[in-house]
């Protein structure tokens, strides 16, 4: 018997299978609608699986021209490569077969491809920079978890009635704007015909953001899953946590400090006082939101064009009090809030 | 510097036409003529930019040679000879940074080019001393994008609190 190496969390999986029945009714729904305005659904549904199988087998191609992740060797980056077969390894899994390399100072990490074997792991040169070998070594088996969970997958198959939705949504739209929805409904009488064509509108609408909201909530889950089996795959709870709250907390690190304060203040000691004590000024929230605007490619190139949610599988950017449920970790403690502007400012000469 | 030109035209990112290089000054004939200097700067390289500029001193103890052009290439191209010149005096070692003012997101924006460092970072003020770090992070990015080469460390990020444009 394979081992279960990722233990189980039974109100998680229950959690997320509640949400796929209630994305499956949902299914079932609209294409009920289909039939009854008298739409036939299978050409959308065509549609919409060759979109999804384009997104699945193209994913991991996709999101590294989107991002523009360079493929790295292990001769380029040993130590990656090491601790990713290293993890590989111990969750039972093969190598994914590319490892690349993001270069920008933001740091962030994504894993992306329809299966274990055509996978895609790629960190970001500011998240190599700035964690330690034990908490990029977290990272990694959290991207490992979504990469061995098939999370590609299952979010692939998820949002194809997302796409379904958004295509219809765009026919009826041309459709309302050239006349009609065609000859075959002018013998049900004009108004009749207007009312359907409404109905279908608003259903489809319903449909687009409520499997949107699902979508957006099997994805969080399967973020809970993959940090979780990070924390058991390294036994170290505490070296995730510290790494989501260093990539959260990043923009703390920007100093309040004047260059010409620091510049004088030079000039007169010798060792130079370089170490800032700047006062955070900002919510966490648009701490994840900076991250995300430059991280987030992946998603948002590839997703809007050919259907949401579906590419990089990756939100690593939470906030610390998430980060500590997730993993079960008592966490370092900072004050989360707000901090007064202004109290903590230097003093000008 | 001339990386700096590619900024322009990003969405959400407008030159103000404004930069400035900032330095502490030392007693110097130099630095007590600097303005007559500067005028003698302006009238041989140029004449043909239409380039205005000033020289403002603040309450930090340093001092600004603001320049005012329409043209970006022009800013960049007269702030490195600006800088040029106060480094041919032999006053390198007192130039703090050059600074680039933008409109980022409809917020007062600068582009900060730490002459020490030889790297730029982005300063994005949200009230008179209210740094916006989301914003510069964003801007950092944009930055990064178009291949100029961005500070590393973030803390080094450093305020200039009241820059004269």
């Amino acid at each position: 018997m394979r081992q279960r190496i990722y233990g189980r969390d039974t109100e998680l999986t229950l959690r997320m299978f509640f949400t796929m029945f209630i994305l499956g009714l949902l299914y079932v729904a609209f294409i009920g609608l289909l039939f009854w305005a008298g739409i036939n659904p299978i050409v959308i549904g065509i549609f919409a699986v060759v979109m999804a199988l384009f997104q699945y087998f193209g994913s991991d191609k996709l999101v590294l021209v989107t991002t523009r992740a360079k493929v790295v060797t292990p001769q380029e980056e040993p130590a990656l490569h090491a601790t990713v077969e290293r993890l590989a390894a111990m969750a039972d899994m093969p190598k994914p077969k590319k490892i690349a390399v993001m270069d920008t100072h933001v740091p962030n990490a994504f894993a992306t491809g329809r299966n274990p074997k055509n996978s895609v792991v790629a960190v970001t040169r500011g998240l190599l920079a700035r964690l330690d070998e034990r908490e990029v070594e977290a990272v990694l088996a959290h991207e490992l978890a979504h990469v061995k969970n098939r999370d590609v997958m299952v979010l692939t198959w998820a949002s194809i009635i997302v796409i379904m939705a958004g295509f219809l949504m765009q026919m009826l739209f041309w459709m309302s704007l050239f006349g009609g929805i065609g000859g075959g409904n002018r013998d049900r009488g004009g108004g009749n015909a207007f009312m359907i064509m409404l109905a279908v509108y608003a259903g489809t609408i319903t449909v687009y953001f409520l499997s949107q909201v699902l979508i957006l909530a099997l994805s969080r889950y399967r973020e809970l899953a993959a940090d979780r089996a990070s924390a058991i795959v390294t036994g170290a709870p505490m070296q995730l946590a510290s790494a989501l709250s260093k990539i959260s907390n990043e923009m703390y690190r920007i100093p309040e400090k004047d260059m010409r304060q620091v510049e004088h203040a030079n000039a007169f000691f010798i060792i130079p006082a370089l170490k800032s004590n700047g006062v955070p000024v900002l919510q966490p929230s648009e701490g994840r939101q900076a991250h995300r605007a430059v991280a987030d490619d992946a998603a948002r190139d590839g997703a809007w064009v050919l259907g949401p949610a579906v590419g990089a599988v990756e939100r690593p950017l939470r906030t610390q009090q998430t980060a500590q449920a997730e993993s079960g970790a008592v966490l370092l403690n900072r004050d989360g809030g707000v901090l007064a502007p202004g109290s903590d400012r230097p003093s000008h000469h | 510097m001339t990386a700096e030109s590619s900024l322009r035209g990003r969405t959400g990112l407008r030159t103000t036409e404004k930069a400035g290089i900032v330095f502490i000054p030392v007693e110097s004939t130099f630095f007590e003529s600097l303005d007559s200097e500067m005028r003698d700067l302006f009238r041989s390289s140029s004449n043909a930019t239409g380039t205005r500029y000033e020289v403002v001193d603040d309450s930090h103890g340093t001092r600004w040679v603001v320049l005012d052009d329409r043209d970006f290439e022009d800013l960049v191209s007269i702030i490195h000879l600006v800088g040029e010149t106060i480094t041919d005096h032999g006053f390198g070692d007192r130039l703090l940074a050059a600074v680039f003012g933008f409109d980022y997101e409809g917020k007062k924006a600068y582009c900060i080019y730490s002459i020490k460092r030889g790297s730029f970072y982005p300063l994005v003020l949200s009230g008179d001393q209210e740094r916006d770090n989301a914003a510069e992070i964003r801007l950092g990015a944009v930055m990064e994008e178009h291949k100029i080469p961005v500070e590393r460390d973030l803390e080094r990020w450093y305020a200039l609190w009241g820059i004269p444009f």
